[in-house]
């Protein structure tokens, strides 16, 4: 096997304390910067569910009645047409039965 | 095909073979592993276990899931059409969010801007959140039916369901249950959803008694955050308007809901007539059809059916409004939010506790509540529950946000392999 | 060809912990590039694209591997790399003008004279830059893309996935330059793979001039030179 050994090398890396510390804070910015956005951008991944969520129930704040059983309409729509809840009309149109799927072939 | 009714529609959300990349994120939010394909792959939906819920859609980072039922042209038709009185159901979850398709941020309470908008469209308004209320009256009845009986040992000449009770309105759960948990859909509330009872009201009291106009001739366009509501309105059993006429004498066959258009089908609705919603100024008052309570507006989020159902059944119950009106234990975005409420019933003096509970994002979170209810160990009375995380605010109808995804539980790796 | 003198000086190019690295990049790099290939295509069926995903990852773990324990352990060498690729100067113009010589040599079989270069020739330097840059954001977009698309935004996924691919394949085609031309310059192909990274000093005095007058010096002595490790030990 022929031998490989070398007489000559190259020089070794000088990197002075300045560039030393000037490598450190660009490759530390770099990271720290993207750490914060990154961790900001993943916490924020669910903020658009919340806003939506807040303008509800801003509607409901701003809303003069605030309670289903107080809506003028619908306590006009039981008394002209159908009665009372769970009344045979309201059983009807307000009602539905569901389906066994497993069994739909 | 297995798991459809005759007639049924059987094709709401389809991906586009060009643009998925095989990423396999649509499967970390489907909640019945609709999603078919092995990673890397293209992948397609398996319509025998999708429940149309569409989250695959608004979490797509390529925007390779379609919703293909597109009614826009034919509801424009009908909006020319001088014979024909096209009313709205609009839910609440759109008026916060159709504002984003214009540009404006989420969360923007946009209800006047909505109404102008559709009244220049030549829509007439009808809201859903009136509809709402008429649900809490049914499905809240309902609910203190069975506490009278079953709590209070009371006698009932209703046919009623079991405890716990299971809110109905989110067709993605109603499919889901009848798919995979068959044996509790005697806990699912009788009551249909908001849409349904608004759709088959309008075609009855609002065509007779409000506007004064032949119900074949109303022709109801409900605008809705979800894609399930588009296979929900085609469910054939939903003809009640017609059999209710019929009965009467009448002839005529049509469903109570005509066309569901999603937010962001109205909004390319209305940016095909030229209607910039966030130029428009709007009206307030639209009719009895279009009047709601704040009990009604907050059903598009997460607790909020539970919290409107809680305000109608205190009262009913104790006869006293429920103080604080808040209830807050039910809000936010915890997967399954549980609350107790102790009150006393006026007319036996007797105390009643009931447990309730929230379940949002079913992925993860129906499991361990559904098995628990088979098992009999369950101790709730009265559970929401919501397929998609967050709510109907988060549904798959809804505009796409860019920034945002549905992933409400804690930040980790996803390691897909197959 | 040179007559081959084994009694000639020779100067050690690469390094041990270099030429193992060297490894960690073909084991890594050609695999996920192939594979990567395949994903973007989606040729033949499931099981085959399923099956080159897999191999992507595998790729990218080894790609990933060994590059950081390659920072830990030989930090210096990546700064002598980054240094000499950002150092430009009218020579590396004078090589481009001149497509470095290989065409002229491959097709006409001319020598032509160029401007003396470094450790690396102009092209080389930009491969380089490449490669150290490029392949960066490979493995941070690879790894988003992998394991965390649920929890990002959704328009970063889109971005990320674009500009993974673009400098996929920008970075394979480059690539396959310097597989063709490291195979062509068959002095350097056996310098890294069979002669412990070592050349005979006159070759590198014919091809990097400048890097034997301003960078190579004696191996001081009582200093093992036959040590794998490539290193002064002092």
């Amino acid at each position: 096997m022929a031998n490989y050994d070398y007489d000559y090398v190259e020089k070794a890396v000088e990197v002075s304390r300045r560039e030393f510390v000037g490598i450190l804070g660009v490759v530390g910015a770099v990271l720290w910067t993207s750490a914060y956005v990154a961790t900001d951008l993943i916490q924020d991944r669910t903020k658009y569910i919340k806003m939506r969520a807040q303008g509800l129930y801003k509607d409901d704040g701003k809303s003069k009645v605030r309670q289903s059983h107080n809506n003028p309409a619908v306590t006009e729509m039981y008394k002209n047409f159908a009665g009372a809840p769970l009344s045979s009309l309201s059983e009807e149109l307000f009602h539905t039965r569901y389906v066994d799927r497993t069994k739909l072939v | 095909m297995n798991g459809f009714q005759a007639q049924e529609l059987t094709r709401v959300i389809e991906i586009d073979q060009k643009k998925c990349k095989g990423c396999d994120s649509c499967s970390s939010f489907c909640p019945t592993k609709a999603t078919h394909g092995k990673y890397g792959w293209v992948h397609s939906v398996d319509t025998e276990k999708c429940v149309f819920c569409g989250q695959c859609l608004v979490n797509c980072p390529f925007g390779a899931p379609k919703d293909v039922v597109d009614p826009v042209d034919k509801v424009i038709g009908k909006l020319n059409n001088k014979n024909v009185t096209v009313v709205t159901s609009v839910a609440p979850s759109v008026r916060v969010a159709i504002g984003e398709e214009f540009g404006m941020e989420p969360g923007s309470l946009v209800t006047e801007k909505m109404y102008g908008a559709l009244l220049k469209a030549g829509f007439v308004v009808g809201d859903t959140n009136y509809a709402a209320d008429v649900c809490i009256m049914e499905e809240g009845s309902e609910l203190i039916e069975k506490i009278r009986h079953y709590m209070l040992g009371e006698p009932t000449e209703h046919h009623l369901g079991a405890v716990p009770q299971f809110t109905s309105c989110c067709p993605a759960w109603v499919r889901y249950v009848e798919l995979n948990y068959p044996q509790l859909i005697p806990n699912l509330s009788s009551a249909k959803s908001p849409m349904m009872m608004h759709g088959a009201l309008m075609k009855t009291y609002g065509a007779s008694q409000l506007w004064k106009k032949k119900p074949e001739d109303v022709f109801v366009v409900a605008v809705m955050p979800c894609t399930a509501k588009k296979f929900e309105a085609a469910r054939p059993e939903f003809t009640n308007a017609a059999h209710y006429w019929r009965e009467k004498g009448e002839q005529g066959s049509y469903p109570d809901v005509d066309a569901v258009l999603t937010t962001r089908d109205l909004a390319r609705l209305f940016k095909k007539l030229g209607i910039n919603l966030a130029s428009e100024s709007g009206v307030e008052d639209n009719g009895p059809m279009a009047q709601y309570t704040g009990a009604g507006t907050i059903f598009g989020n997460t607790g909020g059916v539970m919290e409107a159902a809680l305000r109608t059944a205190h009262f009913v119950i104790t006869g006293k409004e429920l103080a604080p009106i808040d209830f807050k234990p039910v809000r936010g975005l915890k997967g399954v939010k549980e609350a107790s409420v102790t009150i006393t019933d006026a007319k036996t003096g007797k105390n009643v506790t009931l447990n309730l509970a929230v379940v949002h994002g079913i992925k993860n979170n129906i499991k361990p509540v559904a098995d628990q209810i088979v098992a009999g160990a369950s101790k709730y009375h009265f559970i929401e529950v919501m397929n998609c995380p967050g709510g109907c605010i988060n549904g798959g109808g809804q505009p796409i946000n860019p920034m945002g995804t549905s992933w409400l539980d804690k930040a980790k790796a996803v390691l897909p392999w197959s | 060809m040179k007559y081959y003198d084994p009694n000639a000086p020779r100067v050690l190019k690469h390094g041990l912990s270099s030429r193992l690295y060297h490894w960690g990049l073909m084991l890594g790099f050609i695999p996920a590039a192939i594979t990567g290939l395949i994903i973007w295509l989606k040729p033949g069926g499931e099981d085959f694209v399923n099956l080159a995903m897999r191999i992507h990852i595998i790729g990218a773990v080894i790609l990933t591997v060994s590059s950081l324990v390659y920072a830990i352990v030989s930090m210096d060498r990546i700064v002598a790399f980054n240094r000499v690729n950002f150092t430009w100067d009218s020579r590396d113009v004078g090589w481009f003008m001149k497509g470095g010589g290989y065409l002229q040599k491959m097709l006409l079989g001319w020598e032509v004279d160029l401007p003396p270069m470094d450790k690396v020739n102009s092209g080389q330097k930009l491969f380089g830059i490449g490669m150290l840059y490029g392949g960066m954001v490979l493995i941070v977009t690879g790894w988003i893309l992998y394991a965390f698309i649920p929890v990002s935004p959704k328009s970063f996924i889109y971005w990320a996935n674009l500009g993974h691919l673009a400098l996929g394949i920008f970075l394979a085609m480059f690539l396959c330059v310097h597989i063709f031309l490291s195979i062509y310059n068959w002095g350097e192909f056996r310098c890294m793979f069979f002669e412990n990274g070592t050349q005979p000093l006159e070759e590198a005095r014919h091809h990097t001039p400048l890097w034997v007058a301003n960078k190579v010096i004696p191996v001081r002595p009582g200093v093992s030179t036959t040590c794998l490790c490539g290193k002064e030990k002092g």
